[in-house]
């Protein structure tokens, strides 16, 4: 094994991954049988994007759009470039017999109603992230997607990004020691207030601004960290068994009823911890996990992951030859204690593709094949338990200790052990 | 660049223009906004797209107008990930990537993009032309150090530009390249379609607002201070004089100019603005020789369509471009060419004319 093998992405595997998922860019080859019509719950910003990434995929079609907010009719069907029926009650969408798949993209507090009562109609269902808004959310989605056997595949789609799958693998492989530290942070400089139609803001507000109102959101945590709390409970194995948090409103004191900003500490059942942080006042840190292991450290973003590897000391698990050595500072103002500023080495990960369009495509494969999508109701489970326990410890005040909350939890985090063990 | 005259800047690089007087903001596209004593505009920069996006908001309200910005340009963002070149996970990058070996499907907003830069590479006989990214990269103007290419790398380059490469199925939507190496190139409309994009979200807010995208894009909504938005047009050889004024109504403006990149060799200036049916970069010596276009402003609907018609009537020249411009409603353009003496102005339905030759 030379450092290469250590650092570098093998190109060959991860493009054939690529490939795989890649291979067919035309509609041309898709039998009639296996054309999928889609019907959306949730129009909005994120429904809208998912629409068109939906639509990127060879024999994908949009048949129905339900919002209950009307501009959202035309701004749908500007996006799927024709006359999609449009319907102002999901139960009217669920009825229509043109319908194979459901895309769920309503705000959190709703996700449970909609996402249950897709699954009912058997159909396919993509729901977004985070997978409820409660504890009791996430069981009910749960469940009701082993009673009825349906494809059901959460919108965590940075479990289909190659640069992550990699990580994990090389993580899984020990390849930066033992992990016992993740920190991550998706930091951002702006007020996180969509704007709301002039002289309709009485009326609007909650309704188009919902991430900011209790009743919906579960607020930064699981806007943002879902996606983060996915990752670190892969890399662990396991869901946390207790979290600590922090936060309020104390710079956009604008009526919103979510905090601001907000840290959670999640300890996990080996020792480990992941710390999050959540900012709507500065940008410098921006979106990223820091994955620290005892041989080494990796620093995912949303394009790239970037390796480093712990200077050779007795503790690192890496032999010194597969090292990228640390250009320590040197000199007489040397210190061990300084950051590291240097260059690890980059990673992209095979084919540069956008991760919706991965988790689109994976999830349009599993409809035709009946197979079960990665990113299924398990995985959607533990992210979105970790994300409504962690909001919990902040509403709360004090220490959560998740065994309180999940009768089963040593079992659920035995399972996913086991699942990511498999796969 | 956000003007700075008279104007407060608060900690989240927003600007609020209160000018003491009547003045006129200069802003690099060689539009100059008009701002008149008592008003009050809004302003933020964002950098996108390889330009700087200045959006200028008549709104009272703080929050609002933060919110406003903050949205415009998410949306401005979401465009430069689906239409970049340079971003290997964008869209168009995909396309590029496949649409050699067959048919590429692609979401309706990406083939109608693509499928009205193919009409208007028809209509303007290749002046614009959406496969142009080849012969840009040859010349340095794509992120590198522009220089004379050799002749044979001019000469690969040819091979692959031309839209008539360019195969589209509308009832597929699918993209296909006659060849492999082919590849698409949006520059010069994307940015357009952002702004469009842009006004049309604020249009739907409620918004009065004027969105200036770097160098060459200018588009307003709504009447900022009941007097509608007024631009000036500069005067290529000195930025600080204004040729004429113009009422941006339900029309939007683009100007393309030698000064925006270009570089000198052999005292000779060599501009981006490349004509893709002769591989030649535009050549002007401002202020030196007689009869080059220097600059070129068009006014049409929307602000996609004034892009891609600025460059090609650049390409095309006064008298060619005139005749192109015919095809396309509601559309005025504006030439002004380099003489021994200063510049001289020619119009196609420009409106005032008391400048023009």
């Amino acid at each position: 094994m030379d450092r290469r093998e250590f650092i570098g992405i093998t190109a060959a595997g991860l493009g054939a991954v690529a490939l795989g998922l890649e291979g067919c860019n035309s509609p041309h080859s898709i039998a009639p049988s296996d054309w999928v019509n889609v019907g959306v719950i949730g129009v909005g910003g994120r429904g809208q994007h998912m629409m068109r990434m939906l639509l990127r995929v060879p024999g994908v079609r949009m048949t129905g759009l339900c919002d209950i907010y009307e501009p959202r009719f035309a701004e749908g069907r500007k996006v799927t470039g024709e006359a999609t029926a449009v319907y102002n009650d999901y139960r009217k969408l669920l009825e229509a017999r043109d319908i194979d798949a459901v895309l769920v993209a309503t705000p959190l507090g709703l996700h449970a109603e909609h996402v249950i009562a897709a699954l009912d109609s058997e159909r396919a269902v993509y729901g977004e992230k985070s997978l409820g808004r409660t504890v009791e959310d996430c069981n009910r989605i749960r469940d009701a997607a082993r009673r009825t056997g349906k494809i059901f595949q959460v919108g965590l789609q940075y479990h289909y990004a190659p640069w992550y799958q990699e990580a994990l693998r090389r993580i899984g492989d020990g390849r930066i020691g033992k992990v016992t530290h993740i920190h991550a942070c998706w930091h951002r400089n702006n007020s996180w207030r969509r704007p709301v139609p002039r002289g309709q803001e009485a009326q609007l507000e909650r309704l188009l601004n919902w991430r900011l109102y209790r009743e919906w959101s579960g607020g930064l945590l699981a806007e943002l960290g879902s996606h983060q709390i996915n990752f670190a409970n892969a890399v662990f194995g396991a869901m946390p068994e207790s979290a600590i948090a922090s936060g309020g409103i104390d710079y956009w004191k604008d009526g919103r009823e979510i905090p601001d900003n907000l840290q959670v500490i999640f300890r996990y059942p080996g020792g480990q911890t992941l710390v999050a942080s959540y900012v709507t006042t500065n940008r410098l840190d921006g979106a990223q996990e820091r994955i620290f292991g005892t041989g080494g450290s990796v620093v995912l973003t949303h394009t790239d992951a970037t390796y480093f590897k712990e200077p050779s000391d007795p503790n690192s698990a890496v032999p010194p030859e597969l090292a990228i050595q640390h250009k320590l500072i040197t000199g007489p103002t040397y210190s061990a204690e300084q950051p590291y500023h240097g260059k690890g080495e980059s990673a992209k990960g095979g084919e540069a593709e956008d991760a919706d369009l991965l988790a689109c495509r994976e999830f349009i494969e599993c409809v035709r094949s009946k197979r079960r999508p990665k990113a299924d109701e398990n995985v959607g489970w533990s992210e979105g338990v970790t994300v409504a326990l962690g909001n919990r410890a902040l509403e709360e005040g004090r220490r959560i200790v998740f065994s309180e909350y999940l009768g089963a939890a040593t079992s659920a985090s035995q399972q996913l052990s086991e699942r990511n063990r498999q796969s | 660049m956000l003007p700075t005259n008279d104007a407060v800047e608060n900690a989240a690089g927003e600007v609020n223009l209160r000018p003491s007087s009547h003045q006129t903001f200069p802003n690099p596209c060689g539009a100059n906004l008009a701002v008149a004593a008592g008003d009050t505009l809004r302003a933020r920069s964002h950098r996108a797209m390889g330009t700087e996006f200045v959006v200028y908001l008549d709104a009272e309200d703080g929050v609002q107008a933060r919110a406003c910005f903050d949205a415009v340009f998410d949306e401005i963002d979401r465009l430069e990930i689906t239409f970049s070149r340079f971003q290997r996970s964008s869209e168009l990058s995909r396309l590029n990537r496949h649409a050699g070996e067959g048919p590429v499907v692609t979401d309706p907003e990406v083939f109608e993009l693509v499928a009205t830069a193919l009409d208007l590479s028809e209509k303007t006989g290749g002046a614009f032309d959406l496969t142009v990214g080849r012969l840009t990269r040859a010349w340095g103007f794509a992120g590198g150090q522009p220089r004379i290419p050799e002749q044979s790398e001019l000469a690969a380059a040819k091979e692959l530009v031309g839209w008539g490469n360019v195969i589209l199925d509308a009832e597929w939507r699918t993209v296909q390249f006659a060849r492999p190496g082919v590849e698409l190139d949006l520059g010069a409309i994307a940015k357009g379609y952002a702004v469009d994009r842009a006004i049309d979200m604020l249009r739907s807010l409620g918004v009065s607002a004027l969105i200036d995208a770097g160098s060459s894009s200018v588009a307003a909504v709504g009447e900022a201070f009941s007097r509608g938005w007024k631009v000036g047009i500069a005067n290529p050889l000195d930025r600080g004089l204004t040729i004429c004024e113009v009422e941006l109504g339900q029309r939007a403006l683009s100007t393309s100019g030698v000064r925006e990149k270009s570089f000198v060799h052999d005292g000779r200036v060599y501009s981006h603005l490349l004509d893709p049916r002769t591989s030649d970069a535009g050549e002007a010596m401002p202020g030196t020789g007689a009869g080059q276009v220097l600059q070129v402003t068009v006014l049409a609907p929307s602000s996609m369509l004034a892009d891609a018609l600025s460059t090609a009537m650049f390409v095309l020249g006064h008298e060619h471009g005139s005749a192109a411009l015919a095809q396309f409603a509601d559309c005025s353009a504006l030439w002004i060419h380099s003489e021994a003496d200063g510049i001289r102005c020619f119009g196609h339905g420009w409106p005032g004319d008391d400048f023009l030759s």
